[in-house]
């Protein structure tokens, strides 16, 4: 096996011994100074093909840019949201990219409270992850409302119409919820970064580099590690990992509530809070693996994204991928057992199509909801199966390949929950069909462009690891090495 | 200019630093210690200090709760929309606009009152110029500074020295 710590009967648990670094981590061996030039090394000049990389990144934001500039000028009828499908692509995107965003906060806060140790190498690029999605995110719901210009409505402030907003309504929830982790997501991401931009601040000293020692001087807040600065930033740090736990459980819980709080077949349902937290782990643990994967090929991080850690997000992959495929079951029993006739339809519809006669065989025509439908459960409940055989939790490409499938898998799946139910609600007279126009999949490509856009620019201009926490997790310079505390 | 009077010396090993700190309180005197990363060590050492940052998040996570539930009940209160003869001002709902508030509150005074903390404590706990500006303790080395009279200087830098630092510096105001 990839790893093996002693077990000690005694304390009934594994104990990993600091002092001997940890078995599945090799980094937990170097010395201060190696890990200090190994993780400074990432920031030097970059190889031409990561300008490359990034022009295409630029270029797919390009792309996005002008749809949405297109899609504010002509206004929302460009798009292919119309009666009775109001919630199209943009809704799709923003509890995507929500949902991406969850990883992050979980590896850095959830994962820093249990005392993982395989989270100290990925944590400051999942919680880049979070910042950079939950930006991505943002865009979606102020560019559904059509008029983006008009967005600080839905802030409650003193005005001269002495309205204010509904704080009953889930939309609103949904501005609190999502304002307020994107800003502890903003300041807990910067926090992390303090004492790493003080180390940053002093190479630059050390190696005479003044330019560089003026620009993270400021940003390194006199930073000096000393034991008071240290005292309160760990204890403000606690505090951070313990607010966030709570906060990252309860954004997707309100962003599925802005679905389950309404009256339409196939969304008014108490699963959905579960349900869409394990589905936003699910996708943001994807993420962050089909992003560091190719980082650790490209940078040479073998030693501390060791295959363990690799394995380590694979099991919360595959325990993820459980919970939902078992919330699709689930959603799909009680469409049978609430006896509902439409609760049965929209549940006949998304995996076949109209519904013609009592048999399987549905409609001839495909739909989009239907294509959503099997991609959903084909990425995101087969697709994860093989992670089950330690071999292939061992083989970094072939997590890398279900890792994107799941991705693509947990888009279709919040396709499927906002295009279908909509198509087909109570009066069949009402019912439609949707098809997103060139606009909304540019602006779609432009997010994707937009988020690894940024990625790229903090991967290469501030340390895609936390310094400090590789160094707190190592073993410390001992010259009498059996003392230990 | 450096107001500092006192010892400070660098360190290669975390043990020879944790000697250090403890030799130098068993005289009465509370060292400020500079390291690359937290260690639990280091913290058993000083004799285990504790931060108040955590009074600070609960006050204003509490201000926060307050001001989540009273906003929403008051603006309610302010514009009735009657709907289905359900309560104007209802608690169920508002506990979300409550909870993130906590949140919301909770985390930015946690920052503040952390960043406030520590430069109180910098003038509290001067520590000189010249260990400000070396560069090798975010790197991998350990600092102890000392702060004390002229005539105690001899006797900590007997310390450090016995203890295996690798420069000792005495600076006098």
């Amino acid at each position: 096996m990839g790893t093996s710590a002693e077990y000690d009967a005694t304390a009934g648990r594994v104990i990993i011994d600091e002092h001997k670094g940890h078995p599945g981590i090799k980094a937990t061996t170097l010395s201060y100074g190696q890990i200090n030039d190994e993780m400074l090394a990432m920031l030097d000049k970059p190889r031409p093909s990561y300008y490359l990389l990034l022009l295409g990144f630029l270029m797919a934001l390009g792309l996005g840019a002008l749809s949405l500039a297109i899609q504010i000028d002509v206004g929302i009828g460009y798009s292919g949201i119309s009666h009775p499908i109001a919630w199209g692509f943009y809704i799709t995107n923003f509890v995507f990219w929500i949902g991406i965003g969850h990883a992050g906060t979980l590896i850095s806060a959830v994962f820093y409270l249990t005392r993982a140790p395989w989270r100290t190498a990925i944590y400051r690029s999942a919680e880049a992850m979070t910042v950079f999605a939950v930006l991505t995110a943002g865009l979606f719901p102020l560019l559904h409302t059509g008029r983006p210009w008009l967005a600080f409505w839905l802030i409650p402030y003193p005005n001269e119409r002495m309205l204010w907003v509904n704080f009953k309504s889930p939309l609103v929830w949904d501005v609190f919820a999502v304002t307020t982790y994107m800003s502890v997501s903003i300041m807990f991401f910067m926090l992390g970064l303090i004492p790493d931009l003080a180390i940053l601040r002093d190479e630059a000293v050390r190696k005479g580099n003044k330019l560089k020692a003026k620009i993270y001087a400021p940003l390194a807040l006199a930073w000096h590690g000393t034991n008071h600065q240290w005292m309160h930033y760990m204890r403000g740090y606690l505090i951070f990992a313990a607010i966030a736990t709570p906060l990252v459980f309860s954004v997707h819980s309100i962003v599925s509530w802005d679905f389950a709080m309404s009256s339409v077949p196939g969304w008014h349902t108490t699963i959905f809070a579960p349900y869409f937290v394990a589905g936003a782990i699910f996708s943001g643990l994807s993420m962050v693996l089909t992003v560091l994967i190719p980082m650790r090929a490209v940078f040479g991080l073998q030693d501390y994204i060791t295959n363990h850690v690799i394995q380590s997000v694979s099991k919360m992959i595959i325990f993820t991928s459980i919970i939902v495929g078992y919330a699709y079951a689930t959603e799909f029993f009680i469409g049978y057992y609430s006896g509902s006739p439409f609760e049965r339809a929209i549940f006949y519809y998304r995996p076949f199509g109209e519904m013609q006669s009592w048999t399987l065989l549905g409609d001839s025509r495909i739909n989009f909801p239907q294509i959503a439908f099997w991609l959903m459960v084909f990425c995101n409940v087969i697709a994860p199966i093989p992670l089950w055989r330690w071999k292939i939790r061992n083989n970094p490409l072939a997590v890398w390949i279900i890792a994107a499938l799941v991705n693509v898998g947990m888009w279709f799946e919040r396709f499927n929950i906002v295009g279908s139910s909509l198509q087909h609600e109570y009066d069949p007279a009402s019912w439609g069909e949707y098809w997103p126009t060139i606009v909304e999949v540019g602006i779609t490509v432009g997010s994707f462009g937009f988020f690894f856009t940024l990625f790229a620019l903090f991967a290469k201009s501030l340390p895609p690891m936390a310094i400090m926490e590789l160094k707190e997790a190592t073993i410390p310079p001992m010259k009498n090495a059996a003392k230990g505390h | 200019m450096s107001k500092f009077t006192g010892v400070w010396a660098i360190f290669e090993y975390l043990d020879e630093t944790t000697d250090t700190i403890e030799q130098v309180r068993e005289q009465g005197v509370q060292p400020t210690v500079i390291t690359p990363c937290p260690r639990h060590e280091i913290d058993h050492a000083l004799g285990n200090p504790i931060s108040s940052v955590p009074w600070i998040a609960l006050a204003f996570g509490a201000l926060g709760c307050f001001i989540g539930f009273s906003l929403p009940a008051w603006t309610a209160s302010d514009w009735v929309l009657p709907v289905s003869g359900k309560p104007i001002v209802a608690i169920p709902p508002f506990t979300i606009i409550g909870f993130e508030l906590t949140i919301l509150f909770t985390a930015i005074h946690t920052l503040a009152g952390l960043a406030v903390l520590a430069i109180i404590d910098s003038f509290r706990f001067p520590i000189p110029n010249a260990a400000k500006k070396y560069p090798r303790f975010q790197r991998d080395r350990f600092g102890v500074v000392v702060r004390c009279d002229v005539t105690k200087i001899e006797e900590f830098e007997a310390i450090m020295k016995k203890n295996g630092a690798e420069e000792v510096h005495i600076e006098k105001e």
